[in-house]
């Protein structure tokens, strides 16, 4: 760390965002909002059931009622499987259902009442099989399978499968076992985290529309292009034919990533002949979407000498994958890497297994694995500093990596923050103050990686000078997309108001992963700086004629151009627009080019997709004050000091939300969010009365800060992602918080009333 | 309370939606959500859960803040209804509005108009709250994005401006 790279943000200055009036007047458009003459309601049929074989399926009354446009199945799509790592799935049911969400048929009437009796009126009849119902009896031998037929998927060549284990990785450095001999002390925990969900508080809506061989659908993704490939893949179209426009989504958290309902209904628009409207209902969207937080099972061992110095590491996880496989098949991966953690540990054995059962399928939520991991191993972290009679922040300074440490993957981290993060989160959360004997300060680290991919953007400006930025970036909520234009302002000497957004259509801009990954910025705004490079350099041209100067003196600043030097001799870019309209025209555009993945040196990783070298590596330090009512088990937070490394801050006020938003959902994790199932797989609290939020009422203040160092292969000017980071390590903390209340640690999360006071009495829960 | 009942238990009634009546025939079951979004045309006041709980459809009947789509549509006859749309005074933004774009306590947006509601009302009945008495007046309000943090900062930077 030095003074020059360094500066630590703690209040945000003000930036309104181009979104904003929209969305505080209503005027701003959702997808559910849209209407088109002669729209139909779509509703699906489910399986309801958790494991059974389709013995009859008989659609012909619904498809007589009056009012009835289209009832799909198997039969009425072309034979396709898919998934983005393993080929498992297919759009309807075929002879099997395997989890209760999964959709048997598709129904589109003239309006939903009609629609749902048609749903209710198609005969379907099963024939139970075993329900697989249990991660780790899943890995077993005698288990029965949920795909008998896996061999024959198709998967990515780097996928390890076998039988219900989808995806195995592991990450193996050192000499584990020799790692263990040498240390005084080992410690061994077992820790089981529930599922949980994204509920971003818009549900899922898709409408779909033909005109002539051409689709055009409004949907509810994060990710356009991605829903686009999977529309292409199933119904077999190519990608210039299929449209995807998402009018403003009312966030997703990962739940909306991914490749969802987008086919079912433009199948169900070809067939009727008519636009289709699917909204979900809030039950529909807790069980049956292919994103959902996975449970993990996480056996934990740690050898440590008297003074602290971790010897070795070696862990066991099965995370539950659900009945297909979504892009959880590098969760294997990720989570190993975050149950190792963001240590110096010279000896490390991770294994992971990422497990079929009659689950609704897991997928990408906000930093997926990592908060579970996370609350796993620093919960276990405590557990050993408690052993070895180290305070836990005293401990995590000893043993978490900082600049120019060497991580358990083998990676060589250049300038990072994460020491500073520790420091700063401690000491705003008051660390080591005294408290009343029901209050304690839990601490826990994160990190998590920052995904460079490839990315486009175009920049025009018409002949009143009015820029516009076409972009294939996805905008969620967090903002990313509006920091875009203070970016091209920037370039230009332009201001952020002269530009309009046009963005999340797949007919009009290049390609973006989308709102996945936190890599908007990173990646989109490389893309849109290099787009508005070249409108600046068209500019300087035509300025320079104009001004008879050379280009190479020729500055863009306040909605001008002028010569270097001479600040009369100038032009307004308005006038330059003007002139380029008459002859050529302003248009840029702009590819980013992905960083190059850092090496890794003396480890080895089976089931490898990429996720044990961490680009632009981002790291975070939660400190919370939990109060804790010992006769009840309730425990209430009531201060979160936040302190990250996410590189440099372009939109301070967006970064804000951002961690408030996350370390909410954190507390949401920890204390009430988790999945429950029944016998037959079928979840049991698919509700907001049941699976309960935190509201404004449960929140304390978030102190929020960051340490900005410049990191290289970060996004423009040395921004890292952030979206994601910040939802890692608060439940961890509370747990610390917990443990330090309790005399020992609640070994499952959601970190519920009842199992606080179970823990209290001693149970082994 | 209605104004002409049909056979099959459809009604003709008239709604006052920010100071406009709109006559409106619908099912004696339908929700007001759905008779705002649907037959009145107004789309701004949303849907999260159909459950009274996450707030998304929050509208002030006679000022008081109801779940819209807990509510028949026609039991809302003769009470004036007012929804997102009938927050701004002309062209100006309302002070609520206007802090939570200043103070950033807009993210997707999806809870946005049922808050502004909620908070309208809050202020209505006690003109300077404290933080906590804001955050148990928006505690009906679910919002998955911010934290709230800011959301309960522009309420009370509202509440700063004269007259809001
Ligand atoms: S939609 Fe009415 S409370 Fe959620
Ligand atoms: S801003 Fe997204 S739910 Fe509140």
């Amino acid at each position: 760390m030095t003074a020059t790279t360094t500066a630590i943000t703690t209040s945000p200055p003000r930036f309104v965002r181009a979104d904003g009036p929209d969305k505080v007047t209503g005027s701003g458009r959702y997808t559910a909002d849209l209407s088109l003459t002669g729209v139909l309601a779509a509703k699906f049929r489910y399986a309801n059931i958790g494991h059974a074989r389709i013995v009859r399926l008989d659609v012909t009354a619904a498809r007589a009622m009056p009012g009835v446009f289209a009832v799909l199945t198997a039969d009425d799509v072309p034979d396709v499987r898919f998934g983005p790592f393993v080929q498992d799935r297919t759009l309807f049911a075929r002879d099997v259902v395997r989890f209760e969400g999964e959709i048997v048929a598709a129904v589109a009437a003239v309006n939903a009442v009609v629609a749902q009796r048609a749903v209710d009126a198609i005969v379907v009849e099963y024939e139970p099989l075993p329900v697989i119902n249990d991660i780790e009896a899943a890995l077993s031998v005698e288990s029965a399978l949920v795909h008998p037929d896996w061999q024959s998927y198709g998967a990515a060549d780097a996928l390890v499968r076998d039988r219900n284990d989808a995806s195995f990785a592991s990450i193996t450095k050192g000499d584990v076992g020799a790692g263990m001999a040498a240390a005084d002390h080992i410690i061994e925990s077992r820790y089981v985290a529930d599922g949980c969900h994204a509920v971003p508080i818009e549900p899922r809506a898709v409408v779909a529309q033909w005109e002539g061989n051409k689709v055009t659908i409004w949907t509810t993704t994060q990710v356009p292009f991605d829903a686009r490939a999977g529309v292409c893949e199933t119904l077999q179209l190519p990608t210039n034919r299929v449209r995807i426009i998402v009018p403003h989504l009312g966030g997703g958290f990962g739940g909306k990533c991914g490749f969802h309902y987008e086919a079912h209904i433009a199948a169900l628009a070809r067939v009727a002949k008519r636009p289709v409207r699917l909204v979900f209902t809030r039950r529909e969207e807790f069980i049956a979407p292919d994103r959902r937080r996975e449970s993990i099972v996480f056996n934990i061992e740690t050898g440590v000498l008297d003074d602290g110095t971790i010897t070795a590491r070696r862990a066991w996880l099965a995370m539950d994958n659900g009945a297909y496989t979504a892009d959880a098949a590098f969760f294997s991966q990720l989570a190993a890497m975050h149950t190792a953690g963001p240590y110096r540990i010279p000896n490390v054995q991770v294994e992971a297994h990422l497990v079929y059962t009659n689950h609704q399928p897991s997928g990408s939520v906000r930093a997926p694995t990592a908060p579970q991991a996370c609350w796993a191993l620093e919960s276990h972290t405590d557990e050993v500093a408690a052993a070895v009679g180290i305070d836990p922040v005293e401990f995590r300074r000893r043993n978490a990596v900082d600049t120019g440490a060497v991580g358990p993957s083998g990676q060589t981290y250049g300038e990072i923050g994460l020491q500073q993060c520790i420091d700063l989160a401690a000491g705003g959360a008051g660390y080591g103050q005294p408290l009343p004997d029901d209050e304690a300060i839990g601490v826990a680290i994160g990190w998590w990686p920052s995904f460079s991919v490839p990315s486009g953007a175009y920049i025009k400006i018409d002949g009143d000078g009015a820029g516009q930025i076409i972009t294939g970036a996805q905008e969620c909520g967090t903002g990313s997309v509006m920091t875009l234009r203070d970016l091209a302002a920037d370039e230009l000497g332009m201001k952020p108001e002269d530009f309009e957004l046009v963005y999340q259509d797949t007919a009009v801009a290049p390609y973006d992963m989308g709102a996945t990954g936190s890599q908007t910025l990173l990646n989109n705004g490389r893309a849109v700086i290099a787009a508005a490079g070249q409108v600046a350099e068209q500019l300087k041209k035509l300025a320079a004629d104009h001004l008879e100067a050379a280009e190479a003196d020729i500055v863009l600043a306040d909605g001008h151009a002028y010569v270097a030097g001479t600040p009369a001799t100038t032009v307004s870019l308005v006038e330059l627009a003007g002139i380029a309209a008459g002859g050529q025209l302003l248009i840029g555009h702009g590819s980013s080019t992905p960083a190059e993945a850092p090496p890794l040196a003396g480890s080895s990783c089976v089931g490898d997709l990429g996720m044990a070298a961490f680009v632009a590596p981002q790291f975070s330090c939660h400190a919370v004050r939990v109060k804790l009512d010992r006769d009840t088990g309730v425990a209430r937070v009531l201060h979160v000091s936040a302190a990250h490394d996410s590189g440099i801050i372009i939109n301070p006020i967006g970064a804000h939300g951002q961690v408030e938003g996350a370390v909410m959902m954190g507390i949401g994790q920890a204390l009430s969010e988790g999945t429950t199932y029944d016998d037959q797989a079928r979840q049991r609290n698919a509700a907001l009365l049941e699976y309960k939020l935190q509201t404004c009422a449960d929140a304390p203040p978030i102190l929020v800060q960051f340490v900005e160092i410049f990191t290289p292969d970060a996004g423009p000017r040395g921004a890292k992602g952030l979206a994601e980071a910040p939802n890692i390590a608060t439940a961890a903390a509370i747990s610390n918080a917990l443990a330090k209340l309790i005399g020992r640690p609640v070994r499952q999360l959601p970190m519920t009333a009842e199992r606080v006071w179970n823990t209290i009495q001693g149970d082994a829960s | 309370m209605t104004d002409s009942t049909t056979a099959s238990g459809t009604f003709d009634v008239t709604l006052d939606v920010n100071g406009i009546a709109y006559p409106v025939h619908i099912e004696q079951d339908r929700n007001l959500l759905s008779v705002i979004r649907g037959e009145v045309g107004l789309t701004g006041t949303k849907e999260g859960c159909d459950d009274c709980e996450c707030g998304a459809c929050m509208v002030l009947l006679d000022g008081r803040p109801v779940n819209s789509c807990s509510y028949l549509a026609v039991q809302a006859q003769g009470r004036a209804i007012t929804t997102i749309e009938g927050v701004m005074t002309g062209d100006d933004l309302h002070p609520l509005q206007q802090a939570l774009l200043d103070e950033g306590g807009v993210q997707c947006g999806f809870c946005t108009p049922g808050m502004i509601m909620s908070a309208m009302a809050l202020l209505a009945d006690n003109p300077s709250p404290s933080e906590e008495q804001v955050r148990i007046g928006l505690s009906g309000n679910l919002c998955r994005c911010t934290g709230y943090t800011r959301i309960v900062a522009a309420v009370q930077r509202a509440a700063a401006v004269p007259h809001a």
